[in-house]
């Protein structure tokens, strides 16, 4: 127990570090960093069960391995700099951030279900989801968007494995599917909106109105 | 068989970039789902079934695919052709899989497949406006259903982590707890609502609908909101058998009359007509999840098939008028009526439908619901204010376009008798509408 707590908080950490990070690359190695945690929060909730182990190892394939080298692939082809760009200053994120890890805090009590397995998971989810909410907001570039999605994306898993075990292995497996594909959309989208606009600032994609 | 049904729209592939090959297998592969879809019913494998509510919407998405298919032929080019009909297969394969589902998981997952195939819909040929739509919709649908996959998974943590089975769900959701299950539902219809394009999580869906190419609009509008709304059709199924429905109720009257009200707003000062078409969904969609609140089943899934029609209808229309007079805006496209009325008149009765005229079937959808309504005197009044607005809003346009002044043009090729055959089925729908029928599937959804 004292290990997975220990993990749990890391992943935390991490979610905390990825809002105050000023470089792309190093928001990208966090969140390839998260999901070796949550793999081994998966494996440590195991206890002989074969699918965590299994949904444990498709989370550092798909989302610990292929996602990040892919988004390090894209972020070079692109040729923009590699800062974020936010509407926010790095002490306001982090204020912001925070507050709303006690927001988390304080509204996860009300979450924890009765036989939850790994109650302290949930806050720390819920903080991952309003986190990469954050970011999604307070962002320009496109690619630190998708960077949000996915941490809040982490969130939910996070939130899955906290309350019941984990969803069935076939579903657990299409979800990553999905979060696998939208990613590679948005990766072909943010290769056209360069082209098109010469830049992948979605502040400043603001022709349709009303 | 069920797996096969499930694949046979990706069987479009096999067409390659053959714009002819293409356009025979998109008519010809939902139509033969279709033919094959009530032979299916009731059978079982794996984590699929189909039942009554699930066959009839698989039938209504099939046979509109593939009546916009042929449409469509007339519309792109050879070589954008394409990408309408890779991206239509792969839209049209997790559209049959949310409807064949039988596990509240697999339909979260091919929900979301929807979403990303249809993005690409959206995004088609690309261009400034296209991208951002795409983008936008790409993101807000993202986070939406990410918050609609913890409703998921609340529910299943609530159920003990026992099934996610839609009919064992339903044995066992009496005894979960009410509270969790509340908060559970509250966040599916955040996210499937997002989806469905409830106010104020609407923000992505004119965008998407007034980018997206003509018969691609068509798509998205008939069958793409059906398939959210579905889901949310399921899981009030399910509050139902908790005992949860007047919780569930208030909610959904809630969101239905706020997108309404919001949607009667917006429906003014709408220069674009095909963005006034994207509100005029927004509306409808309202209005569903509205009769859904009532206590309605059967008047929502007969809300949503008219509604289909309807819109098909007026977007194919409104492709029509793009593809010959390249103008975007209402007041650069008048006198339809006269000039070309093979176009013009099925469009202007789509609009006179969509604003809920007598004889369509939205006359008679809304006039049951406020019929039902009149229990709770201010739902029905704002009910009736809300639909006032709306259909003041299309009025306008619809004098515009159908009797204003402007130029007339000549027909391309595009298929007009599908307008036709459309405005047909709207009109018997709406003079003989088949109570019985939908009333049969309420009790499919409401007891199994």
């Amino acid at each position: 127990m004292e290990v997975l707590n220990t993990l749990v908080l890391a992943v935390l950490a991490t979610g905390f570090l990825m809002v105050s990070r000023r470089s792309l690359d190093a928001v990208i190695r966090l969140y390839a960093l998260q999901n070796v945690l949550l793999a081994l929060v998966s494996f440590g909730l195991a206890q002989g069960e074969l699918h965590f182990v299994l949904a444990g190892l498709a989370l550092f394939v798909l989302k610990g391995v292929a996602i990040p080298w892919y988004l390090f692939w894209l972020l070079d082809r692109l040729e923009v700099s590699h800062e974020v760009e936010g509407y926010l200053s790095v002490s306001f994120s982090l204020l912001l951030a925070g507050l709303l890890i006690a927001l988390a805090f304080r509204v996860g009590a009300v979450f924890v279900l009765p036989e939850a397995p790994l109650p302290q998971g949930v806050p720390v989810a819920l903080s991952l989801v309003l986190l990469g909410m954050l970011s999604m907001v307070s962002r320009k570039k496109a690619i630190s968007q998708v960077l949000g999605f996915l941490a809040l994306e982490n969130g939910v898993f996070l939130l899955a494995l906290s309350e019941s075990h984990g969803l069935p292995l076939f579903v657990e497996l299409g979800v990553a599917l999905d979060a696998f594909a939208a990613v590679f959309l948005a990766g072909v989208l943010i290769f056209r909106i360069k082209g098109v606009m010469g830049h992948v600032d979605t502040a400043r994609m603001r022709a349709l109105r009303g | 068989m069920l797996y096969g049904l499930l694949l046979l729209p990706l069987l479009v592939f096999l067409g390659r970039r053959d714009k002819g090959a293409l356009v025979r297998l998109s008519v010809l592969l939902p139509i033969l789902s279709a033919l094959l879809a009530p032979l299916l019913l009731g059978q079982m494998a794996g984590p699929f079934w189909l039942d009554g509510v699930g066959l009839f919407y698989l039938m209504l998405t099939d046979l509109l695919f593939a009546l916009i298919a042929l449409f469509a032929r007339g519309y792109f080019s050879e070589e954008e052709a394409w990408r309408f009909y890779w991206a239509g297969g792969l839209f049209l394969g997790a559209a049959h899989g949310a409807y064949l589902a039988h596990n509240l998981g697999v339909l979260w997952i091919f929900v979301e497949g929807s979403t990303l195939a249809s993005a690409l819909l959206v995004y088609h040929k690309g261009g400034a406006r296209a991208l951002e739509a795409t983008w936008k919709y790409l993101m807000l649908g993202s986070v939406g259903i990410a918050l609609g996959l913890i409703g998921v998974i609340l529910v299943y943590a609530l159920l003990s982590g026992a099934t996610l089975d839609w009919r064992e769900a339903r044995a066992l959701v009496g005894s979960a707890n009410p509270e969790g299950l509340k908060l559970a539902f509250a966040l599916l219809l955040v996210g499937f609502g997002t989806k469905v394009g409830l106010f104020p999580l609407q923000a992505w869906l004119p965008d998407a609908h007034a980018e997206a190419p003509g018969p691609a609009s068509a798509l998205l509008s008939g069958t793409l909101l059906n398939v959210a709304f579905y889901a949310l059709l399921r899981y009030t199924a399910l509050m139902q058998a908790a005992g949860l429905f007047p919780f569930a109720s208030g909610l959904l009257l809630a969101f239905g009359l706020l997108s309404l009200l919001a949607a009667g707003f917006f429906l003014y000062g709408q220069k674009e007509y095909k963005r006034l078409l994207a509100y005029s969904s927004m509306e409808h969609m309202g209005l569903a999840v509205f009769a859904l609140g009532l206590g309605l089943p059967w008047l929502a899934l007969f809300h949503t098939l008219a509604h289909s029609l309807a819109k098909t209808l007026a977007f194919l229309g409104a492709s029509g008028i793009l593809a010959l007079s390249h103008a975007k805006e209402v007041g650069r496209v008048g006198g339809l009526f006269r000039s070309l009325p093979a176009l013009g008149v099925p469009f202007v009765l789509a609009l006179a439908a969509l604003g809920g005229l007598p004889p369509f079937p939205l006359f008679f959808a809304e006039f049951k619901a406020v019929e039902a309504a009149m229990r709770y005197p201010l739902l029905a009044a704002l009910y009736l204010v809300g639909l006032g607005l709306a259909f003041a809003g299309l009025l306008g346009p619809m004098t515009q376009m159908g009797f204003g002044p402007g130029r007339p043009w000549k027909a391309q090729e595009l298929d007009l008798w599908a307008l036709w055959l459309l405005l047909a089925v709207l009109f018997l729908l709406g003079v003989r509408p088949p109570v019985e029928v939908f009333q049969a599937l309420e009790v499919v959804l409401w007891t199994r």
